[in-house]
């Protein structure tokens, strides 16, 4: 019985389709791709987040990664976006794949403060595209012969992204069982009281059970969507629930591309007819295939990957990481929320309102004097802002600020850190243990002792 | 059949929280109506910016008479009411520091008015060159009140030999234009912000009472940032850095804000004050209006197991209390009283975090002064 599921699976995964997905895919995260880093830097926030910056805060065993300086910066920027556009032509496709890959990965690397879930997506399909022969179909590479056309693949190298894609929504409303988010409904109390302004749902954005309402249908839409894109006859209903639930979190909050990127990502999940008739229309009105149209119907060219096995095993293992890594969290003590030990790269989006201020402290050991740390000679507000609640960064500014007062001749100065943090509207309260010398303690993946525990109330 | 396996799942997983939570809350009441925030933004537009901007508008206008009646005429009597004047002049300008944005932040007013501590070195270069000149950024800490705190004090001067350098020195004349430039560079700015504000004029003022939302640019969320860095000039530039706390706890008296004339403390309690009175929505002539208090009260925003709008506001009379207690000038007490300016340094810092991180969280403002994404 079991397996005779298992071999229907088996043969449904096996099965030969049609490319088009992929293919289409490659297209729009291309340009998507493209559109974010024209609005990045038009937004000037290559400037103000990878120029102005004195200071960067680097990611654990990525400390080698450094801003190449001003010029340096925005032709890295330049890179991103050369690639993502050869990317949705399918011109150099390997090469345009690995270029991507590596230089929007490198620009995330360099300071964490700006992490967001939504960038780790973007390395985690470039990674995967670069295994997936997205560029053989629909493609500039096909059509100048620079690589032979493919036109039907087997079912899971579409569902790579498909499953990649459902990790996203699962691991996103796993993270949405605790109980501040069901039975308090926060953070959205907090995030939607100050959208009373807003047209026509605006009366009801300060309501308590308006924001239940909210955290519920947000936990039940991100554990069970996977599934109903994958369903035929429920797939349609829940491509409007995703237009719904990602247009509403692009008004109410500001996330930027998140959204629209995963409104268009998911289209992955319609059919091949679906996706080829897409393919058709774009190629009409580009008046460009058009003298090749026939013979595609007849043709039928099966993708075999050179080294299968491989492959096999790089998928393989990339899912068994993708599990493990947003469970990393279990293996520490306290309040994930709170000592943010395994938070990020987990799928953790918009979950918490947190915010904090810490106030650094410099003793000299030899007169035992001690004096406070003027803030903004070396962090922006934003960096100041996002380091004051999450432990790793705070760290890593005191090591920082040791080799800054040892260069003024203070020598083996202790640096103490004084930080108030709110999680949730429960307070503000004392973060870090405020008498532990920073300069003594190293980064590493063992649990960070120096944290507080977090006061309930 | 998938799809209701997934069902099962998840009611069993949510029955299963569900029977984890056994604590009990107290009941919440639902607001019967959304908190009037254009109504905020109107009391604290109408009744306390509008009229601090004109209240500033008079004292500096005056300013300007009293300078042209000193260089016309510098004697005793004329040096008094130009003394008098400065300090009137400089406590208004503590009701207007923090809406640093709109026309003010045009004006760049903060950085263009209360710089300090000057730079008397470049200032006496200036002078004996005739260079009244100070438009460019790098000229901020040779102008406005600190320039005129020294102009007018001097150090260790007593009135007769501030005289002298306005009439016998060799100077004399270059100090008066010195004077002169300075306080007209105050009243053309100050005029501009105002005009800038006042529904006859640039009518920021309307602007201002319609941006309702609480993202970045919008009324509040400057206000409450702008509010934030004042606060933050306040516990930072004019208790913290006196005081030794970024020298070791080596005293700096000579960084304290009107060092020369030694009424740091009477601004920063003006200060304080009008920071009490935003929160409070309260204007000067004490009529009390909707303000940030009645917004956290409507939300029901929580400080440990009180309300965050009664720990504020204890928070602030502390902090004045402390802030009252320090015998003046701050110059002296920085050194002799050092304990009690400590307390009232550390009532000012507890004051930031409750305004910078509990009331900003709670109201859903993001302390930020550029637009970002965040997840």
């Amino acid at each position: 019985m079991i397996s005779s599921q298992l071999l229907k699976i088996r043969s449904r995964l096996t099965e030969q389709v049609h490319i088009a997905p992929l293919s289409l895919f490659r297209v729009l995260f291309g340009l998507m791709m493209f559109a974010s880093v024209i609005r990045f830097w038009q937004k000037g926030w290559i400037d103000e987040l990878y120029v102005k910056p004195e200071f960067f805060f680097k990611y654990y065993g990525f400390e080698w990664v450094q801003v190449p300086g001003e010029t340096g910066v925005y032709l890295l920027f330049a890179l991103v976006a050369v690639s993502a556009f050869f990317l949705m032509l399918g011109l150099f496709y390997k090469f345009s794949a690995i270029a991507f890959f590596l230089s929007f990965t490198y620009t995330e690397l360099l300071d964490k403060t700006n992490y967001l879930n939504h960038y780790y997506f973007v390395s985690i399909i470039a990674l995967l595209m670069i295994f997936l022969p997205a560029g053989n179909y629909f493609s500039l590479d096909v059509r100048l012969g620079l690589t032979k056309k493919i036109t039907h693949v087997q079912r899971w190298l579409i569902g790579v992204i498909q499953l990649q894609l459902g990790f996203v929504y699962f691991f996103a409303g796993l993270a949405k069982l605790n109980y501040d988010w069901l039975i308090n409904a926060q953070p959205l109390r907090i995030w939607l009281q100050p959208h009373t302004d807003l047209p026509v749902i605006g009366f009801l954005m300060d309501k308590v059970w308006i924001a239940y309402f909210f955290s519920w249908f947000g936990a039940i839409y991100d554990l069970t969507i996977p599934f109903f894109l994958l369903n035929k006859r429920t797939r349609p209903y829940a491509y409007i629930a995703v237009i719904g639930f990602h247009v509403l979190t692009a008004i109410l909050f500001p996330i930027g591309m998140f959204p629209y990127v995963m409104i268009i990502s998911t289209l992955i999940f319609f059919s091949e007819e679906f996706h080829l008739k897409v393919i058709t229309g774009i190629k009409y009105a580009l008046n460009f295939f058009k003298k090749k149209e026939q013979e595609e119907q007849r043709v039928v060219k099966r993708y075999k990957p050179a080294f299968k096995k491989i492959l096999l095993f790089f998928f393989v293992s990339h899912f068994i990481i993708q599990v493990i890594f947003p469970l990393r969290f279990l293996m520490y003590p306290g309040n994930l929320f709170w000592t943010e030990q395994g938070f990020r790269f987990s799928w953790r989006v918009m979950l918490m309102e947190k915010a904090g201020k810490a106030f650094f402290y410099v003793h000299d050991p030899v007169t035992n004097q001690s004096g406070e740390v003027m803030m903004n000679n070396y962090l922006t507000p934003n960096q100041e802002k996002m380091m004051a609640t999450q432990p790793d960064m705070i760290l890593q500014y005191a090591q920082f600020l040791k080799k800054k007062y040892e260069q003024t001749g203070l020598q083996n100065p202790k640096i103490t850190v004084e930080s108030y943090v709110t999680l949730n509207g429960k307070g503000s309260q004392l973060f870090i243990n405020k008498y532990v010398d920073l300069t003594k303690i190293h980064d590493s993946f063992t649990n960070k002792w120096w944290i507080l525990p977090l006061n309930e109330n | 059949m998938k799809k209701k396996i997934s069902i099962y799942i998840c009611l069993a997983s949510f029955a299963l929280l569900f029977s984890q939570c056994d604590k009990k809350k107290e009941e919440e009441v639902t607001p019967e109506s959304s908190f009037d925030k254009s109504g905020m933004l109107a009391n604290i537009g109408d009744n306390l910016i509008i009229p601090a901007y004109a209240d500033f508008k008079i004292s500096v206008d005056s300013l300007k008479l009293v300078t042209d009646a000193f260089i016309s005429a510098p004697t005793a009597s004329s040096l008094d009411d130009l003394q008098a004047s400065f300090f009137r002049c400089y406590s208004q300008f503590q009701w207007v520091s923090t809406y640093e944005f709109g026309p003010g932040e045009t004006e760049f007013l903060r950085n263009s008015f209360n710089v300090f501590p000057c730079d008397t070195a470049e200032m006496n270069g200036k002078i004996a060159a005739g260079n009244t000149n100070f438009s460019t950024v790098a000229d901020i800490d040779v102008k406005g009140f600190p320039a005129l705190d020294f102009l007018l004090y001097g150090y260790h001067l007593n009135d007769a030999a501030i005289l002298s350098l306005f009439t016998t020195d060799p100077n004399a004349g270059n100090r008066k234009s010195y004077l002169n430039a300075i306080v007209t560079e105050l009243k053309s700015k100050t005029d501009i912000v105002n005009a800038g504000w006042s529904a006859t004029g640039g009518n920021y003022i309307s602007t201002f009472k319609n941006s309702t939302g609480s993202d970045v640019g919008s009324s509040i969320g400057l206000l409450v940032n702008q509010l934030n860095f004042d606060l933050e000039i306040l516990k930072n530039a004019r208790i913290g850095i006196p005081l030794g706390k970024r020298s070791l706890g080596v005293a700096l008296p000579e960084k304290s804000e009107a060092f020369y004339s030694g009424l740091s403390l009477e601004l920063a309690l003006q200060h304080v004050n009008n920071i009490e009175n935003i929160y409070l929505g309260r204007s000067r002539s004490n009529n009390d209006g909707l303000g940030f208090d009645d917004y956290l009260t409507h939300i029901n925003a929580r400080y440990g197991s009180g309300s965050l709008n009664e720990a504020i506001k204890s928070k602030l009379s502390s902090a004045k209390i402390k802030l009252a207690a320090i015998p003046g000038p701050l110059s002296n007490a920085v050194i002799n009283n050092a304990s009690v300016v400590d307390a009232a340094y550390l009532e000012l810092q507890q004051l930031v975090i409750l305004l910078k991180v509990d009331m900003t969280s709670a109201l859903g403002v993001s302390i930020t002064y550029v637009d970002n994404d965040g997840d």
